[in-house]
């Protein structure tokens, strides 16, 4: 369900326009006698972007979200085809949980602004925010992420991120030292950030944290001298990066990368050895990757390509400081110095 | 008693508690009774599920033992069968299920023959060196409850409840058939098991909404100034189910409602809605207070059984166009059966939150609908200021009611008064609803899914008591007793309703209704 076109985008106009939308969904509970909607609501999440299809897929994975996280969704679209400097419309993302007969339903603003004019949302934005809640900001604004951003996209970018508890970027693509500048930059303005490639190594992570979780094993972290990793791009990762910042931080072990192809894209293969053991963990096909090692059994595990709903989710969930994060990131650091 | 939660020895620095499931120790686990139906609808599925889902050790191992003769293959075949058609709410995956087939193992064995637990210990000790589990074994007692006590017996006559790692042992309801049969097994437990190592398992603890509970009352400062005899009417906790007794009328026959359902599962629920604080949130304290509070609620004296219980049985009825059997005309069942298919009893808590306030429970077969919760009726208003006419007309005494819906709409919801909009002041009951299923979208683990990593991880908190077992046969068995000595008239009920007419009198004698979930 949506509304018409709001300009100016004003905040009280947007929030007169959410709270039509609600009169609009009580009408249907009038006529039937009996609660039909049910509006959740655990967060703010702005998503600012630039992308050329003028935020459709932004709006799009936040509609997916919705099921998990309930939130006041706006999505920033900046565009060449803005008809306005800021305009803004409201909707209600509704539906219907199997064998229910109450619809839940979540608000969203689609605001769209000109390139030059995204510097002007913040207040707009600040006066739409759910109040008491978390503001969480998913930054897929490329153009304002990148080391030489024009001012214009860095000051949009700072005023947006100042509203907000937390940060996500994906810095899949970026060069790795841009990308562990610009993190080190927020979290030392002390914000909590979060980035996508982090959370994509969940899949590889838990298994080999969970190695290490039997007392009686022969070989302790600490005997694990080297590690190798694989991966499909040119140059490490940040995902690869990540992930050997956070293997190789407890024993300090002997780090190197190698190029190598595989099934789809990213890490292919660790291998981590200690003197008397060798554990491999590897893309074995395309939707599994098996974990061996010298002193024990294999286990084969599921793994997907997340998608960006999957990991949005995954890190929506993390509502404090992620300490893991913050060592392999720090191990990161010292790795490409 | 043994430490409550066993904390892995080593500091794992690989461990991300914010994005990884709970750790859980090696183990192997034995479920005895392993080709019967429980395993193969809730065990195996769920084991496969938290294996699938990486929230067990990788270093695990299930030994499966029942009298049929089987080779780990055949085992492994007959699982898997189990689990692809039973699997609630998640994919089979063929990979992951080689992986998971692995770690199962089988031993063909009688329970009351020796020979048995000579095999199953070579088994384990041969487990223990294959999959790593490090002594640990945790023993699922599936089987008929007659066994039981010879299972356990046996089980240490072999030495098998100790080893290298820890022995837990996890024992499915009932626990007895009254007050004195519980004793009993619970000495014989006791024989050769310490209490901390025996796990009684109630599934309705297991359910994510009844541990929802705790955390309402005790994770929030709003609600428990208002959870007691000041403020709060009366409690009602429903467990209705829209089928019959489904092909286990045998059973059913020699169980009946009360003891089915609220010696255990309802009767625990209350002791969760009506509990104090626990000074700590760990399984010690939280059962402590469950005990505390299943020990003060009044016993009933035989004569007053009949003011504060009654049996019902449902007849034949005609329902959306087809024809329903009575009770005694299910399978199995005989025609003068005196089962009580629906029971509801007044209980009245004797401590000083709760004296005086009823705590109705009602449970039955065959009524209008399949629905579990709990309704908080809290106290009217002193005085009514306002013209409280509903639509129906009918005068809404006590407009604030606090419902915690366990089943099938998990989730919360309160209602009271308010101004309709318009001239005047005429007010209505509305409704702020909180859906669990909305909330969080995630898929909410089964209960013997978090039962099951509980036991493993060693956290008894959603397990029972002996004390809590020994206190709640005591406030059914008089009821038992008496209904034992008794010739009703059944059937009572219509198939299809919400049970006999002398529920709603019981209700009615306190000044109250049974409320319509």
């Amino acid at each position: 369900m949506s509304t018409t076109i709001i300009f100016p985008a004003q905040p009280e106009q947007i929030l007169k326009g959410l709270s039509k939308l609600w009169t609009s969904l009580g009408e249907e509970e009038k006529h039937q006698g009996r609660p039909t909607v049910l509006r959740a609501c655990a967060m703010t999440l702005i998503v600012a972007t630039d992308e050329a299809d003028a935020g459709f897929s932004a709006s799009q994975t936040i509609s997916e979200l919705m099921h998990e996280h309930p939130a006041r969704g706006i999505v920033l679209a900046v565009s060449n085809e803005a008809e306005n400097d800021l305009q803004a419309r409201v909707l209600a993302q509704c539906w219907k949980p199997f064998g229910k007969a109450q619809q839940i339903c979540c608000e969203q603003i689609e605001i769209t602004a000109k390139p030059g004019s995204w510097q002007n949302a913040a207040p707009t934005l600040a006066g739409l925010t759910a109040a008491d809640l978390p503001v969480i900001f998913w930054c897929r604004h490329h153009g304002a992420l990148k080391k030489d951003a024009s001012d214009t996209d860095k000051a949009g970018l700072d005023a947006i991120a100042k509203l907000a508890t937390k940060l996500i970027i994906d810095t899949a693509g970026m060069d790795t030292a841009d990308g562990i500048a610009l993190i080190t930059k927020w979290q030392g303005e002390g914000k909590l950030v979060a980035d996508l490639e982090w959370t994509r190594l969940t899949p590889w992570r838990e298994p080999l944290a969970h190695l290490f979780d039997n007392p009686a094993r022969e070989n302790t972290i600490s005997a694990f001298h080297t590690l190798e990793i694989e991966h499909t791009e040119e140059k490490p990762s940040m995902q690869a990066l990540y992930l050997a910042g956070w293997l190789s931080a407890p024993s300090k072990a002997t780090v190197q990368f190698r190029r190598a192809t595989g099934f789809g894209a990213g890490i292919q293969r660790v291998s981590f050895r200690s003197d008397s053991e060798a554990i491999e963990f590897e893309r074995t096909s395309a939707h599994c990757v098996t974990l061996w090692s010298t002193n024990g059994r294999e286990r084969k595990y599921t793994f997907e390509e997340e998608s960006l709903t999957a990991l949005l989710t995954e890190e929506l969930a993390v509502a404090g400081y992620d300490q893991a994060f913050n060592s392999a990131l720090e191990r990161a650091r010292q790795l490409i110095a | 008693m043994s430490v409550l939660v066993q904390p892995l020895t080593e500091p794992n620095p690989l461990q991300d508690s914010l994005r990884f499931a709970r750790r859980v120790p090696p183990c192997a686990i034995v479920i005895f009774g392993a080709s019967g139906d429980l395993s193969k609808r809730k065990l195996l599925p769920s084991l496969y599920r938290l294996f699938y889902e990486r929230r067990i050790s990788q270093n695990f191992a299930v030994i499966g033992s029942s009298r049929t003769p089987m080779s780990d293959d055949q085992f492994r075949e007959r699982m898997k069968e189990s689990v692809s058609k039973f699997l609630e709410d998640a994919p089979f995956d063929e990979d992951i299920w080689k992986s998971f087939a692995q770690c199962l193992f089988y031993v063909a064995g009688d329970l009351s023959e020796e020979d048995s637990y000579e095999r199953l210990k070579t088994k384990l000790d041969a487990v223990e060196k294959s999959h790593q589990t490090a002594g640990n074994v945790l023993f699922y007692l599936s089987t008929q409850p007659s066994y039981y006590a010879e299972a356990i017996k046996k089980l240490g006559a072999h030495q098998l409840q100790k080893g290298n790692g820890w022995r837990r042992v996890i024992i499915e309801k009932p626990f007895g058939h009254d007050l004195e049969s519980a004793r009993k097994l619970n000495d014989d437990i006791h024989q050769v098991l310490d209490e901390g190592d025996v796990y009684r398992i109630d599934h309705y603890l297991g359910k994510e909404t009844v541990q929802n509970i705790l955390a309402f009352r005790f994770g929030n400062g709003i609600f428990e100034p208002l959870w007691n005899r000041r403020y709060v009417d009366n409690v009602q906790i429903t467990a209705a189910e829209s089928i019959g007794v489904e092909g286990r009328g045998g059973y059913y026959q020699e169980a009946g409602a009360l003891r089915d359902m609220i010696q255990n599962h309802l009767s625990q629920v209350m002791a969760t809605v009506a509990m104090e604080p626990p000074t700590v949130f760990d399984a010690a304290n939280v059962r402590d207070e469950r005990a505390k509070l299943l020990r003060a609620v009044r016993v009933v004296k035989p004569d007053d059984v009949a003011k504060y219980a009654v049996a019902g049985q449902y007849g034949p009825a005609n329902v959306g166009g087809q024809n329903l059997p009575g009770f005694r005309q299910e399978p199995s069942v005989t025609p003068d059966a005196q089962t009580d298919t629906y029971a509801a009893v007044t209980f009245f808590i004797d401590n000083w939150r709760w004296a005086d306030v009823p705590f109705y429970i009602r449970t039955g077969k065959r009524m209008p609908k399949r629905v579990t919760d709990i309704a908080i009726q809290f106290n009217a208003p002193p005085l009514g200021l306002f013209s409280q006419e509903t639509k129906g007309g009918l005068r809404e005494a006590r407009p604030n009611l606090l419902v915690l819906r366990i089943q099938p709409e998990e989730g919360i919801s309160l209602r009271f008064l308010s101004k309709s909009p318009g001239s005047g002041m005429r007010v209505r009951p509305v409704s702020m609803d909180f859906n669990y299923g909305s909330s969080f979208g995630e898929r909410t683990p089964t209960a013997y899914e978090t039962l099951l990593v509980d036991a493993m991880a060693g956290d008894a908190t959603l397990y029972t008591r002996q004390d809590m077992v020994d206190a709640s046969w005591q406030i059914v068995q008089p009821i038992l007793d008496v209904w034992g000595n008794s010739k009703f008239d059944f059937p009572n009920y219509p198939a299809g309703t919400w049970g006999p007419k002398a529920s709603d009198e019981m209700l009615a004698r306190q000044g109250h209704v049974w409320r319509v979930p």
